[in-house]
């Protein structure tokens, strides 16, 4: 009997490998990037999109359940989670854009135009829909390097304290916010 | 052939050095620094490249992150600790010993020392067996007998 039992065990061995790799293999990768999960909101101190004297920082998003998308007008996947994050601004979620520039490079000095650039996003979200009650400008990309924001679209969810409870890589749907957000989100708001 | 591929050992050793002049790096020991770390540290965007080579926005970001943080003098594991932190350990090539990688540790050593103990554990085996009395000798014999006979009988 003792012998059956061992001769199982190179068998046992060769289906956890099994299992191990067929993770390996079909795992998403992009989702272990969440260095900042459970984390504060990291300090920072940006000014709004569409006016440049007024000053966002972390203290001052407190207070509310939020969700940040990071994104850009050179982003086609952006662009098309438009539409949706426009319909659950609509159901009351509350969106802060956090405007990812891609073209901005602070070697070549500042041949930025931010007047084209608001015009720009404004045409964008006129014609695709606008989710967002209003947008950080993250120029040189420091607040999304402190977040650990590798492209754009992604989207944390953070809580009344500033708390960072979701950080999700890619645009956000029906599918995603069903199986990833709903839940979470439900619990914090009610 | 031998032109092109001059021509391409060229192309590859200027662009190398167009994209290494770029800095500038107090002491040689900071500058060496910098280049194990863009080699170790991994680009978040793409998976399979490190991030002195890759053109992914964010992995220039974080080669102009480990500049300013050389720079500043800090050490080759404070760089490290400072991407993990906001990137997770995906972001460096080395995994570390925690409960979900420890069986990458563990598991070739394992093999290894299972494999040798199986290899030991059989020979001792098959050496205890060979249990040869008087009876064994003389059968012996008789065969050997049986077939010289036949031999000469031929």
């Amino acid at each position: 009997m003792n012998r059956k039992l061992l001769g199982l065990v190179p068998f046992l061995i060769f289906i956890f490998l099994c299992v191990f790799l067929y993770q390996g293999l079909f795992g998403n990768p992009r989702e272990l990037q969440t260095g900042r999960l459970g984390h504060t909101m990291p300090e920072f101190s940006l000014p709004d999109l569409m006016d440049s004297d007024k000053i966002w920082t972390a203290d001052s998003l407190k207070g509310e359940v939020y969700l940040m998308n990071v994104w850009g007008t050179w982003c086609p996947t952006c662009i098309a989670e438009l539409g949706y994050l426009t319909e659950l601004r609509e159901r009351g979620v509350k969106i802060i854009g956090l405007y990812y520039e891609q073209a901005y490079d602070p070697d070549f000095g500042d041949q930025f135009d931010i007047n084209a650039l608001r015009q720009d996003v404004n045409n964008m979200l006129s014609r695709a829909g606008n989710p967002y009650q209003f947008n950080i400008l993250d120029l040189e990309r420091t607040l999304a390097l402190d977040l650990g924001v590798s492209g754009a679209p992604e989207t944390f969810l953070v809580d009344k304290q500033g708390k960072i409870l979701l950080h999700h890589t890619g645009d956000i749907n029906e599918r995603v916010w069903r199986t990833k957000f709903a839940a979470i989100y439900q619990e914090l708001t009610q | 052939m031998k032109y092109v591929i001059v021509l391409l050992l060229m192309m590859i050793t200027a662009a190398a050095q167009a994209t290494e002049d770029k800095y500038n790096f107090a002491t040689a020991e900071r500058e060496q620094t910098f280049r194990e770390l863009t080699h170790e540290l991994r680009c978040p965007k793409c998976q399979n490249q490190n991030i002195a080579d890759s053109d992914a926005v964010v992995a220039k970001d974080l080669r102009d992150k480990v500049i300013a943080l050389v720079n500043e003098g800090q050490s080759k594991q404070e760089v490290i600790d400072y991407m993990i932190d906001r990137y997770g350990y995906f972001v460096h090539y080395q995994p570390p010993v925690t409960p979900a990688t420890i069986v990458l540790w563990v598991l070739p050593v394992a093999i290894i020392i299972l494999g040798f103990g199986f290899i030991v554990f059989r020979q001792k085996r098959a050496a205890k067996k060979q249990d040869w009395n008087a009876a064994d000798e003389q059968k012996l014999a008789e065969l050997i007998n049986q077939y010289q006979r036949q031999e000469r009988e031929q």
